[in-house]
């Protein structure tokens, strides 16, 4: 249920993106017609470490990578993905 | 290739033991077995590395390290079976494992390595190391890219 155009995204921040951030698990409220470039703006308002760093992150709903235009929806789940470095 | 539900999941927790991938049965065809390890090093940047944490966003990790299997198997026609620790490993304990099988040596080698690179470019996992000093930092990284490339 949507009060005043907005809605809650919830953001698992993967690796280094909890350092960033400042948690491992963050929830903000966006328009309702938010979409994961909004998010990203959002998060690099708040954190200026990500925000030295969000050209190069990944977003992730699920197992699927999205892509910035992506729009959100209600209380979805997203994953920041940091450069990575396995193998 | 998957061979169905009855497959463990490629993240596994804590080292790896390279003994049980080799321990699968070979395809009757594969006169060829490649392996690739990767292990932890004790240097990193001229700093002493004592261990590594390594995480992952494991929805992503598992689907990928999938479809590397699928896809290796297309491009060498191999059975490809790759793995990657997650948490603490130490120093000389293994954290990635790729096992190619083929008919012949060409194109398990080839397999292998394609392999390897595809998981370090296209898998959402990183490590954080461990130092002497007592410090611990997640190495930079690359961009997460598409498992098919080149």
């Amino acid at each position: 249920m949507q009060h005043n155009g907005s809605m809650k995204v919830h953001v698992e921040c993967c690796g280094a993106a909890a350092r960033w951030c400042g948690a491992e698990e963050l929830s903000l409220d966006l328009a309702d017609d938010a979409t994961v470039e909004t998010l990203l703006e959002r998060l690099s308002a708040l954190h200026p470490e990500l925000a030295r760093r969000r050209d190069r992150l990944a977003v992730a709903a699920g197992e699927t990578v999205v892509p910035r235009d992506h729009k959100l929806t209600a209380n979805e789940r997203l994953a920041l993905i940091p450069p990575v470095s396995g193998g | 290739m998957t061979t169905g539900n009855l497959r463990p999941p490629r993240l596994r927790p804590g080292a790896l033991n390279l003994a049980e991938f080799l321990a699968q049965p070979a395809p009757p065809h594969c006169g060829a077995l490649a392996v690739f390890a990767g292990t932890v090093r004790n240097q990193h940047d001229e700093r002493t590395v004592t261990g590594i944490r390594y995480h992952a966003y494991a929805p992503l990790a598992e689907k990928r390290l999938a479809e590397i299997e699928e896809e290796g198997a297309r491009r060498y026609g191999v059975r490809l079976a790759v793995a990657h620790a997650v948490g603490e490993l130490k120093v000389g304990e293994i954290s990635v494992v790729v096992v190619a099988r083929a008919g012949h040596r060409g194109e398990a080698f080839a397999a292998c390595r394609w392999a390897i690179d595809a998981i370090k470019r296209s898998v959402p996992i990183w490590k954080e190391e461990r130092y002497a000093d007592g410090a611990a930092e997640f190495l930079e990284g690359n961009p997460l890219r598409p498992v098919s490339e080149p």
